[in-house]
């Protein structure tokens, strides 16, 4: 036994030693969509955990966090108030984001709420942590809004089109045309081409800005703060020495860039393979190359690519 | 039977959205996926935002020639010799113009005329695999 188990063993406090609890954030994690719609945090407990033994374990795990600088216990929060979360986004959901964009930004708001939870204030995390949810998404519809004066009937459009595409894609298991979006959307193929190209004009919240709305090189960007990156983000900047213009990227950006120009990989495939809609991919690329031209000048001058085998 | 739209726009930025609503008019007549027609916008937004980077442009002249399932997009006339080698030159493993290119469209050539050059891009319809 090393050093490090010995010490788990012997922490009174260890997360390990507190019986069915970690495995509770594993059934969590297990829960479908029906459980979601009923549960509305770890409170509501399907396998009959009272409120009362719910607050005393968040208690227990906030006191970890907040004194102990337990991370565990802080991702153990994380997991067992995500159905919270699901379940504010989802009243949300109708209003033309994706869903699980929309988790994405309550989970933020769900982590402010417990890093910034005061314990000698004996509220509960739920009754804490549900206006910082509800705020964070409120936020990001408000800053999503529209930097030019688009006609509210293209704005609309706009949306129906994102919900019509995300249907038809995986139904068609192609790209839609765009004379299948107009059907689809009961418009004209004319009012579709009008309502994407309108949708350019149509803000973002950049996955790299502060949470806090500033700027600044030690704050964490809101892409710190979503769920895991995938593996394959590392084997690429494995396999790649990448150019200080891609420096300014994230990861998720840097690994579509590199499955687009050099794998080969259509937009659709892409989509697929990193878990995000096709026009989602979209932005990201047009977002991407812009960051890029932006830091190595209008590409005329770029700075190489090079794989590590080559330089072998 | 072909048909070709000729398009001259003013040589700034945001005249780029003309242009692209007339590619997305003639994509959607041959039935372009959406796909297809944001790889062809990306392509033509890339080359023409170069060229106004590259030279003082009084306008921006877009051929387009409608054939079967294929939009050919000429642009042109250039004569900068630095637009002319990003477009066709690329030392490889970087994404530069030139790679660009070739990934979102299916053919570039840069076709020599009278001491300027145009650029030709070719997009074909992607197939139907479902």
């Amino acid at each position: 036994m090393n050093g490090r188990d010995e010490r788990r063993v012997n922490d009174p406090l260890d997360l390990e030693s507190l019986p069915g609890q970690a495995r509770h954030v594993a059934d969590d994690d297990e829960e479908g969509e029906g459980a979601e719609t009923t549960q509305e945090g770890p409170s509501a407990d399907p396998e009959g955990r009272g409120k009362d033994d719910s607050e005393k374990l968040d208690q227990y795990l906030l006191r970890r966090y907040h004194l102990y600088g337990d991370r565990r216990a802080r991702e153990q929060l994380i997991t067992m108030y995500l159905p919270l979360v699901r379940s504010l986004a989802r009243r949300y959901a109708s209003r033309g984001e994706h869903f699980d964009d929309l988790v994405q930004v309550g989970a933020i708001g769900l982590i402010k709420a417990i890093d910034r939870f005061d314990l000698s204030r004996g509220v509960e995390l739920t009754t804490y942590a549900t206006p910082n949810i509800v705020g964070e998404i409120k936020r990001y519809f408000r800053d999503k809004g529209w930097s030019v004066r688009v006609p509210r009937g293209l704005q609309e459009l706009n949306i129906r089109l994102n919900k019509v595409i995300d249907e038809l894609v995986p139904k068609l298991q192609r790209s839609p045309t765009i004379n299948e979006l107009a059907e689809a959307a009961n418009a004209t193929p004319e009012e579709v081409l009008e309502a994407l190209e309108t949708s350019q004009a149509y803000n973002s919240v950049s996955l790299q800005a502060s949470p806090n709305g500033e700027s600044g090189e030690e704050d964490a960007g809101l892409i710190d703060y979503l769920g895991g990156e995938e593996e394959a983000y590392d084997t690429m900047e494995d396999r790649t020495t990448l150019a200080p213009g891609f420096a300014k990227l994230d990861k998720r950006e840097r690994y579509i860039l590199h499955l687009r120009f050099f794998e080969g990989l259509t937009q659709s495939q892409i989509a697929e393979r990193v878990g995000i809609s096709q026009m989602h991919v979209s932005r990201l690329i047009r977002r991407s190359l812009e960051k890029l031209r932006e830091e190595i000048g209008d590409l005329d001058n770029p700075l190489p690519l090079r794989s590590s085998d080559d330089e072998r | 039977m072909t048909e070709n739209i000729s398009l001259e726009v003013p040589a700034t930025l945001s005249a780029l959205s003309t242009v692209r609503m007339v590619l997305g008019g003639l994509g959607a007549r041959v039935d372009f996926s959406l796909e297809d027609l944001d790889d062809l916008f990306l392509a033509t937004d890339r080359l023409l935002e170069a060229a106004l980077d590259a030279e003082e442009l009084d306008s921006l002249r877009v051929l387009v020639i409608v054939d079967g399932t294929t939009l050919r997009v000429t642009a042109g006339a250039f004569s900068s010799a630095e637009l002319r080698d990003q477009v066709a030159v690329t030392p490889g493993g970087c994404i530069d113009l030139c790679i660009l290119l070739q990934r979102l469209v299916d053919d570039v050539v840069v076709q020599e005329e009278d001491g300027c050059f145009t650029v030709l891009m070719v997009k074909q319809r992607s197939e139907r695999v479902a």
